[in-house]
């Protein structure tokens, strides 16, 4: 009955559902679009321009893809690669580790006040600067920092670790500081989950382990993808936790460019390594959207 | 019976998880707020007596104050910058559905994937191209790039859950366009402004990858003269204006959460 009354109306009323109502014109877009186009795209540009000029240590050979041969054909620089796509691997690997259960209990065993809490100290750190957060670990981190002193008051070690300027110590900082991204990013697509799914899983005889691997974990999975895809981008681009933590330790090429900017100036040859860098962080972005498509947002 | 003796079980494991996930996550930083206090001159923890001597070097230290200064000004030009470009765009995208501004919308937060080392070299170069080499203008303009996705992400972000009936009745009513801009449309996405500006202005303020290749005496940012103080002497005065850096940034989080409530900054996508 209701159908026979709507039904006229809905035809005579605009469309606003197809097409809502729209304040501003397209145009007003313009802006922000030639800003982008002027110091965004035209610098990129640039510097892929650059990458093909001759550097400051010519290579044999010459040409124009002189300093991409050096970047691919040296077994220092492709270790550098390695241990750049290596480090945010394994950076976001002990990421996902950690927040799965924390992103667990915050959706699912948080009462309103202690979610409030958990959301308020994942971001605070996030608004402390990174020279910060860096520091506090060099001071935990130090020989005779809070870690080695409580180690060896309970005897597990018998001298001092070198814990600094080491490889452990850039993982520790930059899980530290990404971290809360692959939180932030699992917690809201496990809020989503229809628990009823889980529920008809346990009637029909699943176990609780069986439950979680089978039903939960597959329908988090987007969650899972997307902090996963961040947290591995951010990892990529970070230098300053390597450069204060790494003591040299790790090569990987932020830190190199950043050497070359400082030390070398071989700009030809830091633009060839920004390229590389910029083909990692553009196939990340097209990962990301394709996530994002999928989840519908 | 069972079920539920599970149920605690799991709860107690997964609290005690998180518990000392938090204690991980907060450590660090509590560590370098205690260290600011120290009396000593050398970096300490736990640490030996009390003064504030390291606040007052903060000051008599000039690099720091005229860091201070640059990075207020970037933070503060970019993001008025960013709003008076990003908030039309976010207006004029989120209703309009086509594969067209669907692609503008990621291009205008892209620059938020793109490695900012890369971004400041590249930039670097173009602006000194340009003649506008290692200025203030340059910093604020890279600083604008990185700071527009926020601005556009947060506005139309409340954009999108904004009715368009209210517009719309605004129009049937009488208003014009301009008018219901700013009756009726601006009052309601200005917590998105806020929040939004907020964000632009503390990222400007932690870039380090971006400013350190605009540096120069006159155009250190406060992350640049840390990090090359850090490199060469390690003293508590940087603890010491993290500290400051810190409470001013929780000021600017207490402020989001009384416009625009954390959660609705809960999914970083």
């Amino acid at each position: 009955m209701s159908d026979a009354h709507t039904l006229p109306m809905r035809k005579g009323a605009p469309a606003s559902g197809a097409k809502p109502y729209q304040l501003v014109a397209g145009w007003w877009v313009v802006p922000s679009l030639l800003f982008l186009a002027a110091f965004f795209i035209a610098p990129l540009f640039v510097i892929f321009e650059m990458s093909f000029q001759e550097g400051r240590l010519p290579v044999e050979g010459g040409g124009a893809f002189q300093n991409y041969r050096r970047l691919f054909a040296d077994t220092f620089y492709l270790g550098v690669i390695a241990e750049t796509v290596g480090l945010s691997v394994v950076v976001t690997l002990v990421c996902l580790l950690m927040s799965y259960p924390v992103a667990y209990f915050m959706v699912r065993h948080a009462s309103g006040r202690t979610y409030d809490l958990i959301i308020f100290l994942l971001i605070a750190p996030l608004l402390t600067s990174i020279i910060m957060r860096t520091f506090g670990w060099q001071v935990l981190l130090a020989r005779r920092g809070l870690i080695n002193e409580g180690l060896l008051a309970v005897n597990l070690i018998d001298r001092p670790l070198g814990l600094l300027n080491s490889p452990a110590a850039i993982v520790i900082g930059l899980v530290h500081v990404l971290v809360p991204f692959m939180v932030l990013s699992i917690a809201s697509v496990l809020q989503g989950i229809d628990r009823r799914l889980e529920e008809s899983a346990r009637i029909l005889g699943a176990g609780k382990l069986q439950t979680f691997l089978r039903v939960t974990f597959p329908l988090s999975i987007d969650g899972v993808g997307t902090g996963a895809i961040l947290v591995f981008m951010l990892a990529n681009g970070s230098f300053v936790t390597l450069l204060l933590l790494g003591g040299g330790t790790l090569q990987t090429l932020p830190l190199l460019i950043y050497q070359q900017f400082n030390t070398t100036r071989d700009f030809p040859f830091a633009a060839a390594m920004s390229n590389a860098l910029l083909v990692l962080a553009v196939l990340c972005l097209y990962l990301q959207l394709r996530l994002i498509r999928r989840r519908g947002i | 019976m069972a079920q539920m003796a599970e149920e605690t079980r799991e709860r107690v494991v997964l609290a005690t998880f998180t518990v000392a996930f938090f204690i991980f996550l907060i450590a660090p930083i509590l560590v370098v707020v205690a260290v600011s206090f120290t009396s000593v001159s050398y970096v300490s923890f736990p640490i030996e007596g009390f003064s504030l001597r390291w606040f007052w070097r903060i000051i008599e230290y000039r690099p720091f104050i005229d860091a201070l200064v640059v990075t207020i000004q970037v933070a503060f030009l970019s993001t008025a910058l960013a709003v008076a470009i990003g908030v039309p765009a976010a207006l004029a995208l989120v209703r309009a559905r086509n594969a067209m501004s669907e692609i503008v919308m990621t291009l205008l937060l892209s620059p938020l994937s793109m490695p900012m080392i890369v971004l400041g070299l590249a930039l670097l170069f173009y602006l000194s191209a340009l003649g506008l080499g290692i200025s203030l203008t340059s910093l604020v303009i890279a600083h604008t790039v990185i700071g527009l996705p926020y601005v556009v992400r947060t506005v139309a972000g409340v954009y999108r859950g904004m009715p368009p009936d209210l517009e719309e009745s605004a129009t049937i009513l009488g208003a014009n366009r301009w008018q219901v801009l700013r009756h009726v449309t601006l009052p309601q996405i200005r917590p998105g402004i806020f929040a939004g500006a907020l964000f632009s202005i503390l990222i400007s303020v932690d870039n380090l990858p971006i400013s350190f290749f605009f540096g120069s005496p006159s155009t250190n940012t406060l992350p640049v003269v840390m990090l090359s103080y850090l490199e060469h002497q390690f003293d508590p005065s940087i603890a010491a204006l993290s500290t400051v850096q810190m409470i001013l940034a929780l000021a600017g989080l207490f402020v989001i959460e009384r416009f625009y409530g954390l959660r609705h900054l809960g999914a970083p996508t």
